[in-house]
């Protein structure tokens, strides 16, 4: 069994990648961070239900690639250069000056709108993998205790997205075996709120069941430990971080 | 231990009585059965051992209930927790956090225990109910069998004297049944825990319980023992069945107790019954199918056939890949290699009308399919669906259950009455095939009788295929012809009920294990090759 890594460490050093990241500017080694995030979550993954958040990650940043060149490529201030092709102009009213609809694309302006959208991919990216290498639980075990109550509220919310997911794509299948293709949002939310309302009770029944609030004060099993390991990666992508700030 | 003095109990808004004047005393390592048809009021009375009802769900309370000389009244279920354990239905439902030995210490973490305390008492958990090689497993990666006994861990983790469970054995195949029941069995008789366990399949239970408390409906109980209890009763196994058909002086609730008064019957010779083989034109043919879910090789080179008219219950144990292959079949994913066609077509192309008519699917969960609020605009709009004269569905819907309220919503249904509506809107189409994923989970044995009627009318009338996956041995005896039995996504065995199920003893129906070595599955099994003697 792979012991995991401090839920902390993990977050600390997302963060610090992602502001590294951002100081730098540079797409390829963004991509090559994004690379290796990738291999590592591919490695450490444990069959949870989170792991699946970092593709989640991934698919929500080629979206915003996506819509971020095609924005770039129709819409802004004309960067001059090499002229790939031409859109036609839209007309935009006078008191609109300086901002232009189609027109002339440049190599410049299609590389700057890729480069923007693959930096902001990788933020995500970066975020993605770390939720789906700690789960919300392991996160909540090392909070401090006094904003615990906050917390177990945020675990039943944030544990019912996954399941909400997963529900709703089997009322639509189910749906769509009975032979119903067009699909109204009334047929799919109401099995669908009743299951969640329905699962959401049994849950809060069970806490209370099990004397979740009766004590003021909780315990913590096995707290999670903070390892030398833990220390030297902190200590590796601080420096990382620092060089590409620094640069 | 639990004492109930003139308890009853209404819900607000609801003109049915759940309980009226209840009174019965539970002794300190009791094993006590709580039975009744569905929708009778058994989840609630075991939830007022703990209080969650009337304290979480409201409800109108009258008597008094005490455990361990505590009135639930008083305090919260919270407070309970040290004395009183409780597992949900749906173990899954209930479950904080994701690891397993988390999961262990979340009450005791609640209760702000020691840490020490903690770790000590959840290794005697985790050796108690053999857990230990699962501690650090993600309890979303756990079988079945395996999640259910994390719940029961979660709760005896507070040392409890009292373990309360609804329906702890519904979602499980008959190996993973008995291995739950074994452990509470060892429960009761070592640790001196009281048990009290809400059941539809009696067969499962019945010989481990020392008391039934029989919730009739309209706040009708009786209390007593399995004997007494079952003597009278409509909702009864095929044991006692077999006792009451064979006349026998003595119900029994072992299969050791009636093997013994059988015996005599047992050394009698019979001619064999004569098997009539009718080959019909094939149906839906499978070729070579396989299908993975990532690395996990989920189905394996499938082949088989199922002929017009036949009705074929695919068994095996959870995560066998009995509903990989049903969803193959229905199309709801092109398999990974190989062909399906249901009556030539390949089903992942059907859509629309076409589709309805072709396949009837009823999901794991029959609610899936329901939306309207009430039973009447769920009918109508399958009438519409299919171009049927309106009032058809509800009048195939009346047939399979009379007397349904058509105003009610169908979330306020029984689990019975919503599977027959369910059922009629899908036989509504007139489809060419049916196709049923656990249509039985949480039925009495009443409805249960009922929808095989109908399956069994639907395949006959009309000679076409029923296709059913399911774990419920009692049923497949009672109606298949033939049985698909898988194991790690590989066909097993395939041949008729009676071959498949005699062949293995844990998968063999509660007659067939009286009778054995005679080949009778059912009840009517036995009279009939009884009467073919005298």
């Amino acid at each position: 069994m792979k012991k995991p890594l401090h839920p902390l460490t993990l977050w600390i050093s997302a963060i610090l990648l992602a502001i590294g990241v951002v100081a730098l500017d540079n797409a390829w080694i963004a991509l090559a961070i994004v690379g290796a995030v990738a291999f590592l979550v591919y490695m450490r993954r444990d069959g949870s239900p989170w792991e699946r958040s970092f593709i989640l990650s991934l698919r929500i940043g080629a979206i915003i690639l996506a819509i971020r060149t095609i924005v770039g490529i129709l819409i802004g201030v004309p960067i001059p250069g090499t002229i790939l092709f031409r859109l036609p102009i839209l007309d935009l009213p006078s008191w609109m000056p300086g901002i232009r609809i189609g027109g002339a694309v440049t190599l410049e302006r299609l590389s700057s709108s890729l480069h923007e959208g693959v930096i902001i991919a990788t933020m995500i990216a970066l975020f993605g993998a770390a939720t789906s290498l700690t789960s919300p639980h392991k996160l909540l075990r090392v909070t401090p205790s006094f904003i615990y109550e906050i917390g177990i509220t945020l675990v039943i919310a944030t544990s019912l997205f996954p399941q909400l997911a997963t529900s709703a794509r089997r009322i639509r299948t189910a749906q769509k075996l009975r032979g119903m293709e067009n699909v109204h949002i009334r047929s799919i939310a109401i099995p669908l709120l009743e299951e969640s309302l329905s699962r959401s009770l049994q849950l809060a029944a069970a806490m209370d069941a099990r004397g979740y609030g009766i004590s003021r004060k909780r315990s913590r099993y096995r707290p999670m430990q903070w390892l030398m390991r833990d220390n030297v990666i902190v200590v590796l992508t601080v420096a990382a971080s620092a060089v590409m700030v620094a640069r | 231990m639990i004492t109930f003095s003139n308890v009853s109990l209404i819900y607000p808004h609801s003109t049915k009585t759940i309980l009226e004047d209840l009174s019965f005393q539970i002794q300190e390592g009791e094993m006590v059965l709580v039975m009744g048809e569905t929708g009778s009021g058994k989840s609630s009375l075991l939830r007022l051992i703990n209080g969650l009802v009337p304290h979480h769900t409201g409800g109108i309370l009258a008597g008094d209930i005490s455990v361990d000389g505590i009135s639930t009244r008083s305090v919260k279920p919270g407070s309970l927790a040290h004395l009183v354990g409780i597992v949900g239905q749906n173990p899954i439902n209930g479950f904080v956090t994701d690891i397993v030995e988390e999961e262990l210490a979340f009450s005791m973490e609640a209760l702000n225990f020691a840490p020490d305390v903690m770790r000590k008492r959840v290794e005697e958990i985790l050796d108690l109910l053999s857990l230990s090689a699962l501690r650090n497993r993600s309890i979303a990666t756990l079988s079945g069998g395996e999640q259910q006994r994390v719940a029961i861990g979660a709760a005896l983790v507070m040392q409890p004297k009292v373990l309360v469970l609804d329906e702890p054995t519904s979602a499980l195949d008959p190996i993973a049944a008995e291995e739950v029941l074994s452990v509470l069995h060892r429960l009761v008789h070592d640790l001196s825990v009281t048990v009290i366990i809400a059941e539809h399949r009696l067969e499962r239970v019945i010989q481990f319980v020392d008391r039934i408390i029989f919730i009739e409906g309209d706040g009708e109980t009786s209390i007593g023992s399995p004997d007494e209890i079952l003597k009278n009763s409509e909702l009864v196994p095929p044991i006692v069945k077999l006792a009451r058909a064979l006349n026998l002086s003595e119900i029994g609730t072992s299969v050791r107790e009636v093997r013994r008064a059988t015996d005599e019957i047992r050394s009698r010779q019979y001619p064999l019954s004569d098997v009539v083989q009718r080959a019909d034109s094939p149906a839906i043919e499978v070729s070579d199918v396989s299908h993975s879910y990532g690395e996990k090789l989920a189905l394996n080179t499938i082949t088989t056939t199922i002929h017009h008219g036949e009705i074929v219950a695919i068994m095996g144990r959870n995560g066998a890949g009995k509903s990989t292959l049903l969803h193959s079949i229905v199309g709801l994913h092109a398999p990974g290699k190989g062909r399906i066609s249901v009556n030539g077509q390949d089903p992942t192309e059907l859509t629309g009308a076409a589709r309805r008519q072709a396949i009837g699917y009823v999901p794991q969960e029959p609610s899936d399919l329901l939306f309207a609020s009430s039973v009447e605009e769920e009918c109508a709009h399958a009438d519409r669906d299919n171009e049927l004269v309106p009032g058809s569905t509800a009048a195939l819907l009346n047939r399979l259950v009379p007397g349904i309220t058509t105003r009610a919503h169908p979330n306020d249904l029984s689990e019975g009455q919503r599977l027959a509506l369910v059922l009629s809107i899908v036989l509504a189409a007139n489809p060419e095939v049916l196709v049923l994923d656990e249509p039985t989970r949480g039925l009495d044995y009443r409805a249960k009788g009922l929808f095989g009627v109908a399956l069994k009318e639907y395949a006959t009338q009309f000679n076409r295929p029923v296709l059913l996956a399911t774990h419920d041995v009692e049923l497949v005896a009672e109606l298949a012809d033939r049985v698909l039995f898988l194991a790690e996504g590989d066909i097993v065995a395939d041949g008729t009920t009676l071959e498949v199920l005699l062949s293995s003893p844990a998968f063999a129906p509660q007659v067939a294990k009286i009778m054995s070595p005679k080949p009778w599955l059912t009840v009517s099994d036995v009279v009939h090759a009884l009467g073919d003697v005298s």
